[in-house]
């Protein structure tokens, strides 16, 4: 009895743990703003949260992915899991439900990457940059603008990639004025493609008639990573090859 | 005779000409944001007679219906907080085309909204949820082009309010300056969709202004530009309105106390080179803003007297409750004056603007602020009269027992740094009111007090009319020159959006979009009880004197 006594006070102390983690990130993310309020209660703009009756499927899914076409956003991707564990705890506790301690631990751990790709990552994205950054035309972990395709093979070198070949960029002449292009459909009716005369590409649409498409493009690929020196560039690349997917 | 009389009678006033006639060609109505018409046929006289002709619904009623419309030699351009777009017969309702642009599925804590679109160069434009600005055909609603100007799921970002058309551009703003997100305004060319300019609220380093922000605060600083500005051709000025500093409520992290002003150009209206977007002019309402006070509002472009000389102004409205009046030639301050009867946070302001007497929210205690973070009045936009030289003012009387809860920024995600429940104001319940104010004094005209908020655009007309609606689904029509109600018509779900007139073959049209939602609305039920019978919808419902009517 003792014994067991003693087992369940390190329990009950992660569990409380767990439901404190969950007041700040709550307090912090929630309780912000136009949206929720302090424990959970009515008053705010969002919904009140106290004593809906929830269950933990229903305050897992919705934290985690949102409810989309709502005000209320997922996020699974902008907090860690252990906050998302603990939130989840904390909402529960405001309905009645006891936190799990095992919770935490059993929650994915983050995915790491080593400082040379994390400093890549940052720059890859870096907003800074405006218009200048790599996402404004690559889309790379679920982030950024698809207008290329998909990275595929990653260059080795920061030349490589300054001097990469870009066969798919073609010139296109519209109302006599002739710019790099890259074709998304070339039709017999209608032509959509990226002009690419200044970041950000443009996707537009022409009657195919009157869009003309030649092969070749002055275009470079270094022109539009003039915001990067070598180095930087030679991060982004660590990035690419630590997320890459074989 | 009456030629001279006529000459003699033209006041100096109507030199410019904000005025809308057949169409209502910008989100303002004009380029200078009066939101009103010379239309004249529905008039105080008549306006009993005022009839509903057609309804539209659009089956799109998340966020209710904030929109306003764009009409256009009989078309009615139309879009809603999903992102689509629809053209209408603007005298009978019917469908010309609908562009449908595909919802994303990242979410912020904005929600879908959308305010209007922008007609220019054969094209409608529309903002969209995930920050593209899109370019669809204005005669059969094919897309022209669409330019990403942001990543949603990287920002935290949207486009919520209507672009400004302006010579060859459009230009566009962006909401998400209550997330860790750097704002700016972006202009890109009708005919290409290639970005023209940017101009960044935030200065970046070796910028002046720069050295207002802490350390590397100003990459995520707010700013958002999410309403829709102004422009006047004679100046070549481009005035747009910026939100608030981020984190909101905390200034610790992002107050240097260095040059001038306070996180610049945040809290500012800020007048733009159109051609280049260059900075001409800015004026900071509320230095060190503690409150999320945005000045993201209308900029109302009027030429008054001012102590005795013609000036070309701009009337603008802070979310702190006060209406400020600039030179727009050169921003100079000439005046302020409080349009709500509770303003806690500051005793008053002096001749030069400064606010007396500030009240900051704290941590650790609650603070009862007013006007709350909704502002003393919210996005829905004021109207000008020249006939009666009135400005129509909706104004809100809430306050929020405000907490600081200081934060760290990670980009895109919510950086407001606490907040707090709404509370009721010092000196009596909740409420709003409509009133008419002399522009240049503040002076009130006269009030029309509501239990609940007015949350719709006005509308004013040379038929000395002020129309608007309520969140109780009344669409109804004041006397411009006293404030006492003529017409009302129940419309089924309250107003959100913003009003406007037309005429087709000399018929002159109303249209409202009804349709209850928004985040200012979300909250009101737990305020009255009732709040949970105001029922969402999205219809755009036209009125119009009955065939024959005088």
């Amino acid at each position: 009895m003792k014994r067991a006594a003693l087992l369940l006070l390190p329990v009950l102390a992660c569990a409380q743990d767990i439901v404190t983690r969950g007041l700040d990130v709550y307090n912090k993310t929630c309780a912000s703003a136009y949206c929720h309020v302090a424990k959970g209660a009515s008053g705010g703009s969002a919904p009140r949260l106290a004593a809906r009756g929830f269950d933990e499927a229903y305050m897992s899914q919705v934290v985690r992915r949102g409810i989309p076409g709502s005000a209320m956003p997922g996020f699974a991707t902008s907090l860690s899991a252990p906050d998302l564990a603990a939130v989840i705890a904390y909402v529960g506790s405001l309905n009645g439900i006891a936190p799990a301690p095992t919770r935490a631990a059993e929650s994915a751990p983050e995915k790491q990457l080593p400082p040379d790709a994390e400093r890549g990552r940052e720059l890859f994205f870096d907003s800074v940059r405006g218009f200048g950054r790599c996402a404004t035309c690559h889309e790379v972990t679920d982030r950024g603008v698809p207008v290329a395709g998909s990275i595929g093979k990653v260059p080795a070198t920061a030349r490589d990639l300054r001097t990469l070949a870009t066969p798919q960029i073609h010139t296109a002449t519209v109302d006599g004025e002739s710019f790099p292009a890259l074709i998304v459909s070339h039709g017999n009716a209608q032509t959509k493609l990226y002009d690419l005369t200044s970041p950000p590409p443009v996707l537009r649409t022409f009657a195919t008639a009157t869009a003309k498409v030649t092969d070749g493009s002055p275009w470079r690929h270094s022109d539009v990573l003039k915001s990067y020196g070598d180095p930087d560039l030679e991060l982004i690349l660590a990035f690419l090859r630590a997320v890459a997917t074989p | 005779m009456r030629f001279l009389l006529l000459f003699v009678a033209v006041p100096v006033m109507f030199a410019q000409d904000g005025a809308t006639e057949a169409n209502w060609p910008y989100h303002g109505g004009t380029q200078l944001a009066w939101r009103y018409s010379a239309l004249d046929q529905i008039n105080k006289a008549n306006v009993k007679k005022l009839a509903p002709m057609w309804a539209f619904q659009t089956g799109d009623y998340e966020m209710g219906l904030q929109s306003t419309p764009i009409v256009v030699d009989g078309v009615l351009y139309l879009s809603t907080s999903r992102s689509q777009v629809w053209a209408l017969d603007a005298v009978t309702g019917r469908v010309i085309w609908q562009y449908k642009y595909p919802m994303p599925r990242a979410t912020t804590p904005y929600g879908p909204q959308n305010r209007g679109v922008a007609v220019g160069d054969g094209k409608v434009f529309l903002g969209t949820y995930d920050d593209n600005l899109i370019a669809i055909d204005q005669k059969n609603g094919h897309e022209v082009w669409r330019v990403s100007l942001d990543d949603i799921r990287q920002c935290g970002c949207t486009i919520t309010a209507a672009p400004l058309v302006v010579k060859d551009k459009v230009i566009v703003g962006g909401a998400g300056g209550d997330s860790a997100h750097r704002g700016y305004l972006t202009a890109v060319s009708m005919k290409t969709g290639r970005v023209a300019w940017r101009f960044y609220t935030i200065p970046g380093p070796g910028e002046k202004g720069h050295e207002t922000w802490k350390g590397d605060s100003w990459k995520y600083g707010g700013g958002a530009t999410w309403m829709t500005g102004s422009f006047d051709p004679a100046l070549n000025l481009v005035y747009w309105g910026v939100g608030n500093a981020a984190s909101d409520l905390d200034p610790t992290g992002r107050y240097s106390g260095e040059g001038e002003g306070a996180n610049l150009y945040t809290a500012s209206v800020v007048a733009l080179d159109a051609d280049s977007g260059k900075l001409k002019w800015y004026y900071q309402e509320v230095p060190k803003d503690v409150w999320d006070y945005d000045s993201a509002y209308e900029c109302v472009l009027v030429d008054r007297e001012v102590r005795g000389k013609m000036r070309k102004l701009l009337v603008h409205i802070n979310k702190g409750g006060y209406a400020f009046v600039l030179d727009r030639a050169t921003g100079e301050y000439l005046n302020a004056y409080p349009i709500v009867d509770n303003h806690t946070w500051t005793t008053g302001i002096t001749e030069d603007g400064k606010f007396v007497g500030r009240v900051e929210p704290v941590p650790g205690k609650s603070t009862l602020i007013c006007p709350s973070a909704l502002g003393g009045k919210s996005w829905n936009e004021m109207a000008y009269s020249p006939r009666t030289g009135f400005t129509y003012v909706p104004a809100l009387e809430f306050c929020s027992n405000t907490t600081v809860v200081p934060q760290e920024p990670h980009e895109g995600r919510g950086y407001f740094g606490g907040g707090g429940p709404m509370a009721p104001p010092p000196d009596g319940p909740y409420r709003s009111h409509l009133d008419a104010h002399d522009p240049v004094t503040g002076k009130r005209q006269w009030s029309y007090p509501y239990k609940y908020p007015l949350l719709a655009s006005i509308l004013a007309t040379a038929g000395d009319l002020v129309f608007t609606g309520d969140p109780e689904g009344f669409f109804f029509a004041l006397d411009a020159r006293t404030g006492a109600k003529l017409w009302s018509f129940q419309t089924g779900s309250g107003n959100r959006g913003s009003a406007v007139t037309y005429s087709v073959n000399g018929r002159q049209f109303i249209a409202t979009p009804s349709g209850w939602g928004s985040i200012a609305a979300r909250g009101m039920s737990a305020l009255w009880p009732e709040g949970e019978t105001f029922r969402g919808g999205s219809t755009l419902m036209v009125f119009a004197l009955p065939e024959g009517t005088r």
